[in-house]
């Protein structure tokens, strides 16, 4: 069986294709694409902000103040609507960004003529401030005129919060902050472990069990005087590691380059949070992830080597990934947790074990069930590849 | 020696009505079987080559599967050297050398890898393993690339890599299925000089190739199969005298398939 891993080993380290799965992917690619998405997103909203943003008024006799902040307020462009085209139409057309309505009675004594009604026209699809940067030019006047309006009444500074205020309903979390980010993002996790583990072993599962026969070199391997689960196994193990390393290699360039790209404040939670979980949780949680990788093998093996062809390997091995997000989707949804019939959930429970890990939550006990109940399906799924690798309609298809 | 007696194999088809007419006229489709195999029966003495002959679908590559312990067969018994096959698969394994037309390299291997893997597989130890690709590359002549990556190899290079494969474990019978079939001329003339030295050295030798002049020039014994039966047994002279004379017309002669059409 050794013989079996040593030679595979050495087999995929030598090809590119694998290199490049295995370790050029996790350590450069991932990283590269998380960079470039929040380069995008952050210059997207820079250019947001920026952007001169041309307007048209209606009702601008009963606001001079207001229209004439709008004039000398920077990134703003007056510009005339053009009559008999609708507001929809010049917006959607790009002439205009918004459209602004004064209702007729405006006023700044809103003590005596009551709150003031503007209208904001614009399309909200897609990324655009044009609510935020109005609001917050309004918000100016909204606030000059409540502090006259407390002025008039002759409110103190008490009277003036109690009554934007009436009731103050403060927040006090009792969970502590391990717990707290531990249920936002502990979910994601397993999530993205179970995927990277997945990725990771398929291609080596393909290249083990199709390529074996596209390359004519099964059937030699076949005739030689070692048993079939022996082949098997060294197989299986092959692609477990390969997964493993994948998935490993991809957390800690994840945490690496998440470090060196968020610095300041990120660094502080990131180690904050991380600090708090302890050696022993991490080493349960890769743990864990044993039994779910041999499922995985066990499962990619057996397809691949039913398989005639790499193509066709590659075919049977998509829906695969269906049949994972699923249940690691599930562990994420609002109400799932590790009680009642989810704890027998196979890959769920998993995923909601590493997550009250993660939150310093877990009932020890149950996880020692959840990895017990997990090495009986992996076990399973190994005995039924082993099985299958003896059967001659699955080698000689 | 080899002694296969009255071998059947059969397959099931998964779904009969997706076989084309000339298939489903086959008489060896029965019902959700087909028996590729149904009645062969061959001897092969030590020192001896046997040839395999018969028409694509004969049977020929079923014949060897079994033969080589790939397949399990239905019925039917195959000694070599008195061991059962059928029963002591692992045993067998250790005394056959099996080389296919069909079969590759692991090209991310060297040469010399391919067939220390192999040689490993078959229970030999480190330092025997180096002797015998010692042995096999001045044989061969393999030590001009035997330590480069085999899928940069000729498809003479490679002939000569899986023939030190198959004979790594020196192997007491060795099976050729269709060796030669799309090989060059140096690369089949490699083939059949490792042949006639596995002949020379008082070994047997199975043999299944479509080219008659490799058959004359070679082989003792003849075996014809088609419909899955074998339709001759015989001497080379037995079986020259089928045909007048002629390897061909001997071989026409033998085959049933021709009369079914």
């Amino acid at each position: 069986m050794w013989l079996v891993v040593k030679k595979e080993i050495r087999e995929l380290l030598r090809d590119r294709k694998t290199l490049f799965f295995m370790i050029a992917l996790p350590l450069l690619l991932f990283p590269l694409i998380f960079g470039a998405v929040t380069y995008f997103t952050s210059k997207a909203f820079q250019d947001a902000e920026n952007e001169v943003l041309k307007y048209a008024l209606i009702g601008a006799q009963f606001s001079p103040e207001l229209t004439d902040k709008l004039a000398r307020q920077e990134g703003f462009e007056l510009v005339s609507l053009t009559p008999d085209v609708s507001i929809k139409a010049q917006i959607d057309s790009g002439r205009l960004d918004f459209v602004l309505e004064i209702a007729e009675g405006y006023s700044a004594d809103v003590l005596n003529h009551g709150s003031n009604q503007l209208k904001l026209y614009l399309n909200d699809a897609g990324l655009n401030l044009v609510f935020k940067r109005v609001n917050s030019l309004v918000s100016e006047f909204s606030q000059s005129y409540q502090q006259s309006s407390f002025a008039q009444l002759g409110l103190s500074e008490l009277q003036q919060q109690a009554l934007l205020k009436p009731i103050q309903l403060e927040k006090v979390d009792v969970s502590d902050k391990r717990e707290n980010w531990g249920e936002k993002i502990g979910g994601i996790i397993p999530y993205v472990l179970f995927l990277l583990c997945l990725q990771g072993a398929m291609f080596p599962a393909t290249d083990l069990g199709a390529g074996e026969k596209e390359r004519g070199t099964l059937e030699t391997l076949l005739l030689s005087p070692v048993p079939r689960y022996q082949l098997v196994l060294g197989k299986f193990l092959t692609i477990g590691l390969a997964g493993t390393i994948s998935a490993l290699l991809t957390v800690f360039s994840m945490a690496a380059w998440g470090i060196g790209l968020a610095q300041g404040m990120a660094i502080s939670f990131l180690s904050e949070f991380l600090g708090q979980i302890g050696v022993i949780d991490f080493v349960l949680m890769f743990l864990m992830l044993i039994p779910v990788v041999a499922i995985f093998a066990a499962l990619l093996l057996s397809l691949s080597i039913y398989a005639r062809s790499f193509k066709e390997a590659q075919s049977y091995m998509g829906p695969l990934v269906m049949l994972v997000v699923v249940p690691v989707v599930l562990s994420t949804l609002p109400g799932v947790s590790l009680e009642g019939g989810w704890a027998w959930v196979p890959l769920t429970n998993v995923a909601l074990a590493m997550k009250e890990l993660i939150k310093g939550t877990m009932d020890y006990f149950a996880l020692v069930a959840i990895f017990l109940s997990t090495m009986v399906i992996a076990g399973a799924l190994l005995a039924f590849c082993v099985h299958w690798f003896s059967k001659e309609k699955v080698l000689f298809r | 020696m080899i002694e296969i007696k009255q071998l059947a194999k059969r397959f099931s088809v998964e779904n009969p009505k997706k076989l084309s007419e000339q298939e489903k006229k086959d008489p060896r489709l029965k019902g959700r079987f087909f028996h590729s195999v149904e009645n062969v029966s061959f001897a092969c003495q030590p020192g001896q080559v046997l040839a395999l002959l018969g028409p694509n679908g004969a049977g020929k590559t079923t014949t060897l599967r079994v033969l080589s312990s790939a397949l399990k067969p239905d019925a039917g018994t195959i000694e070599i050297n008195g061991l059962n096959v059928v029963n002591t698969p692992i045993e067998a394994r250790r005394k056959i050398g099996f080389l296919s037309g069909a079969t590759g390299l692991y090209g991310r291997l060297t040469g010399r890898e391919n067939i220390e893997y192999f040689g490993r597989l078959q229970g030999l130890s480190k330092s025997r393993c180096r002797q015998r690709i010692e042995e096999l590359s001045d044989l061969l002549e393999l030590d001009s690339f035997l330590d480069r990556r085999s899928e940069h190899y000729s498809s003479g290079m490679k002939q000569k890599t899986m023939i030190a494969r198959t004979v790594v474990h020196e192997p007491e019978v060795i099976i050729l299925d269709e060796p030669t079939t799309g090989l060059d001329i140096m690369a089949t003339e490699t083939v059949l000089s490792f042949i006639r030295s596995l002949k020379a050295q008082g070994k047997p030798v199975i043999f299944s190739t479509h080219h008659l002049d490799e058959v004359n020039e070679i082989c003792d014994r003849v075996t014809v199969i088609d419909q899955g039966a074998t339709q001759f047994e015989g001497e080379l002279t037995e079986f020259r005298a089928c045909g007048d004379g002629s390897l061909h017309q001997a071989f026409l002669s033998c085959l049933v398939s021709r009369e079914i059409g």
